[in-house]
């Protein structure tokens, strides 16, 4: 019997007090490379189901930065090429207002590339390093085309739950003495193939390799982060409003599924935090 | 009436030293050896039904040989036409043999998939005889699609008469690394090509385009001078994988965009542009599912054009065709013909009658190939019955990513009835749940998927099944399971 779906709008929650949030979408142009644009559709989508306006503002290379006006980040992965010009308007541009707001705990997820560059550097196989803005205190390492890069699914913990995503990078991180990963490889390379860990938390801000979207199959990262954003601009009543829960069965299913194939025990799906304290897990 | 394809002038005898002469008997014999071995290997695949036995002859051959395809296509008058390219590559080879075949030529290509260099091998030896030496070498001309990562090791390998490069677009991340990537290993493999070639671009595409600059031969380009210009909505839904020049990497401006990032380009930081194409279509209609039409613009003069496929990327496969067909000094009316003669090849835009519904493929295996399908599906302004199939396998790319980068949002206000399936099924349903509609059913097992779907279907209605490369090759093999179309490999090669 094939299984039928609700609609989106069947699941919809409706917000007793408008909501609203800017998510700054840093170098749409630059870094989109590996369905980015699911994150983004997911963060609006349910933010829309429940009756919250998400506005993305596209942050190009040149435009400045002002903390006040965005309540989250995102930034992707991109091509080598591309990188050397945005990681120098990172630095020069972007890099005070962005420290500002971490420190005012903006949640902010940075996908591969955009992962690597809020790191201290990015070394290449050849040439000079790539100085990143050192949000997080790890370092990036590409050891050259004979290494294999670090491509598949990948299943990892995240807190009591787990994240599912596929991977696909030639540089290895590393983490320093104070960096958080943000989990622990159950299947897959992670960080760097050696030492099990995976992406790095500093305060809000989450660093990761996974894509896949990310997002999409991760609902309850991406309720995190909204929860973030709202209790961080309306207080508890934002927060709350990200925890009633949705439909979000067919994500589960998806999830679930991929960790079935990379032989990953499913753990609890819902992860639950006090919103805004940071996260400090093993 | 066929008119023949005049002769090519006599290619120069290699005047090489003393000791290659001597080898010339060793290299035969170690080709016909080779011959050989592929074709019993050939049979025995075929015979214990390994699969269509596309790859596996040209791999043992040439363990035996590695020169072998070199040997044997030097034998070919007409030499071989290589068609790459990121989509377009079955199709486009199809159209060139039609266009060749109505210039009297004998046609023989490469089969469906096997574009990888043990394929093309495969392709010779089914045609050479036992002594290493090619069948009808005077009137057959060999029309190689070739994967475009395998492309520098064929071209090498071929050294073809012609090659027509479709687009680039982002496809299989995970097995090709980076668009750039591929850009580059064509630049590399073009650079050290004799200048004897002739090499048809899309001059629509920059990133295919810029191409010319690493060939020193005759370039021929290929491109739409007017068709509806998607420049408001291209920023909000549509991938665009080439935003800088390929010369300065300044920022590329568009008069006018097709899709994604092919139409009218130019860098106003060091002025390089989209060049003025030798071939060319206008006054372009996209009324209809089964067919397009347009005027085609050819050195020697214009013809109306029409051709059996849907869609605005159909056109530009057309145009790469017209393109070959040009270099190869062939009338304007014989290429008008070949185009008219075309039908749909394996999988694209291929109908199949089913108890009443006709089945109808639409293959779609990366971003810019999903957005123009559904494009295409718009044009009628119905609402139609739709399985949409995605897998993961490696000939699918591992990373399904993509299917985010996709403008599936064209999809709910298109639909009847929607279902999923495939090894992602799943992560096709959140999509289209993303997208504003979640699918009506989901089953990951595409037979199940297809009974539903089908069963979905009013009699006299079309499924239209939009499915990943071996999606496809699935819903193939159970359709002919269920005795509605042939076992790849016992089609007419075609």
């Amino acid at each position: 019997m094939p299984e039928t779906m609700p609609t989106s709008e069947s699941v919809g929650v409706k917000a007793e007090q408008e909501m609203s949030l800017t998510l700054g979408h840093l170098y749409p142009d630059q870094l989109n490379m590996y369905g980015d644009r699911g994150n983004i559709i997911t963060l609006t989508q349910r933010c829309a189901w429940r009756g919250v306006r998400l506005r993305v503002v596209p942050l190009d290379i040149g435009a400045p930065l002002d903390p006040a006006r965005y309540d989250l980040l995102f930034i992707g992965g991109g091509q080598d090429k591309e990188q050397d010009e945005v990681a120098r308007d990172l630095r020069e541009v972007k890099a005070p207002a962005m420290r500002a707001a971490i420190d005012q705990d903006m949640p902010i997820l940075a996908v591969c590339g955009g992962y690597q560059l809020l790191a201290r550097y990015y070394r290449p196989a050849e040439g000079p390093d790539l100085e990143g803005i050192g949000v997080f205190d790890a370092w990036t390492i590409h050891k050259g085309k004979k290494v294999a890069r670090c491509i598949g699914n990948i299943a990892i913990s995240w807190g009591e739950t787990t994240l599912v995503g596929f991977e696909n990078h030639g540089g290895r991180t590393y983490l320093g003495p104070q960096a958080t990963p943000l989990g622990k490889v159950l299947a897959g390379h992670g960080n760097n193939s050696e030492d099990h860990a995976e992406g790095c938390v500093y305060r809000n801000v989450f660093g990761t390799y996974l894509h896949g979207s990310l997002l999409p199959k991760n609902p309850h990262l991406a309720d995190h982060l909204l929860g973030l954003a709202l209790g961080r601009k309306y207080g508890e009543p934002g927060a709350a409003l990200m925890r009633t829960p949705l439909d979000d069965a067919m994500e589960w299913r998806a999830h679930e599924h991929m960790l079935r194939r990379l032989g990953v025990a499913p753990r609890k799906r819902a992860f639950r935090t006090t919103v805004g304290a940071s996260l400090t897990r093993a | 009436m066929t008119e023949k394809i005049p002769s090519p002038p006599e290619v120069k005898p290699d005047t090489a030293p003393l000791p290659a002469m001597r080898s010339a008997r060793r290299m035969r014999i170690r080709a016909a050896a080779a011959v050989m071995a592929g074709r019993a290997t050939g049979i025995a695949t075929r015979r214990l039904r390994f699969g269509g036995g596309t790859s596996l002859p040209g791999l043992v051959a040439r363990a035996i040989d590695p020169q072998l395809s070199s040997y044997l296509s030097a034998q070919l008058r007409h030499g071989a036409v290589v068609i790459t390219g990121t989509n377009g590559k079955t199709t486009t080879s199809g159209l060139v043999g039609c266009v060749f075949r109505e210039g009297g030529l004998r046609v023989w290509r490469n089969r469906e998939g096997s574009n990888l260099a043990r394929g093309i091998a495969t392709a010779l030896l089914m045609r050479a005889s036992a002594a290493g030496a090619l069948h009808e070498r005077g009137d057959a001309a060999f029309v190689f699609e070739v994967d475009e990562a395998a492309f520098p090791r064929v071209v090498a390998d071929l050294k073809p008469r012609s090659i027509a490069i479709t687009n680039l677009f982002r496809d299989q991340l995970d097995r090709y690394g980076e668009v750039d990537i591929v850009a580059e290993r064509w630049r590399d493999s073009l650079q050290t090509l004799p200048p004897g070639a002739t090499l048809a671009l899309n001059a629509d595409d920059p990133a295919v385009a810029a191409l010319a600059d690493s060939f020193a031969g005759d370039v021929i380009y290929f491109g739409v001078e007017d068709a509806p210009d998607i420049s408001a909505q291209a920023e909000r839904v549509q991938t665009i994988d080439t935003r800088t020049c390929p010369r300065c990497r300044g920022t590329l401006v568009y008069s006018r965009r097709f899709y994604s990032h092919v139409g009218h380009w130019a860098c106003p930081q060091c002025g390089f542009a989209r060049p003025q194409p030798a071939v060319s279509a206008r006054a372009i209609m996209l009324s209809s599912l089964d067919q397009s039409r347009f005027e085609l613009f050819l050195p020697d003069g214009m013809s109306p054009v029409v051709v059996a496929l849907p869609g605005l990327y159909n056109v530009y496969n057309a145009l790469a065709a017209a393109a070959v067909g040009s270099a190869a000094h062939l009338p304007a009316d014989t290429i008008r013909r070949g185009i008219r003669r075309f039908s749909p090849a394996f999988g694209r835009a291929e109908r199949i009658e089913v108890n009443g519904r006709v089945c109808h493929i639409l293959l779609a295996k990366n971003p810019t190939g999903i957005n123009e399908v559904l494009r295409a599906l718009t044009s009628d302004g119905a609402r139609h019955h739709l399985l949409m199939l995605l897998n993961d396998r490696a000939a699918d790319g591992e990373d399904v990513s993509w299917i985010w980068d996709a403008d599936i949002e064209q999809a709910p206000p298109i639909a009847a009835r929607i279902v999923t399936g495939g090894t992602r099924a799943y992560d096709l349903a959140i999509r289209l749940k993303y997208a504003g509609r979640a699918p009506d059913a989901v089953e990951q097992d595409i037979g199940r998927a297809l009974a539903v779907a089908l069963e979905d279907t009013p009699v006299g209605e079309t499924l239209y099944i939009i499915p990943t490369y071996t999606a496809m090759l699935a819903v193939r093999g159970e359709l002919a399971r269920q005795g509605f179309a042939p076992h790849y490999w016992e089609q007419e090669d075609a």
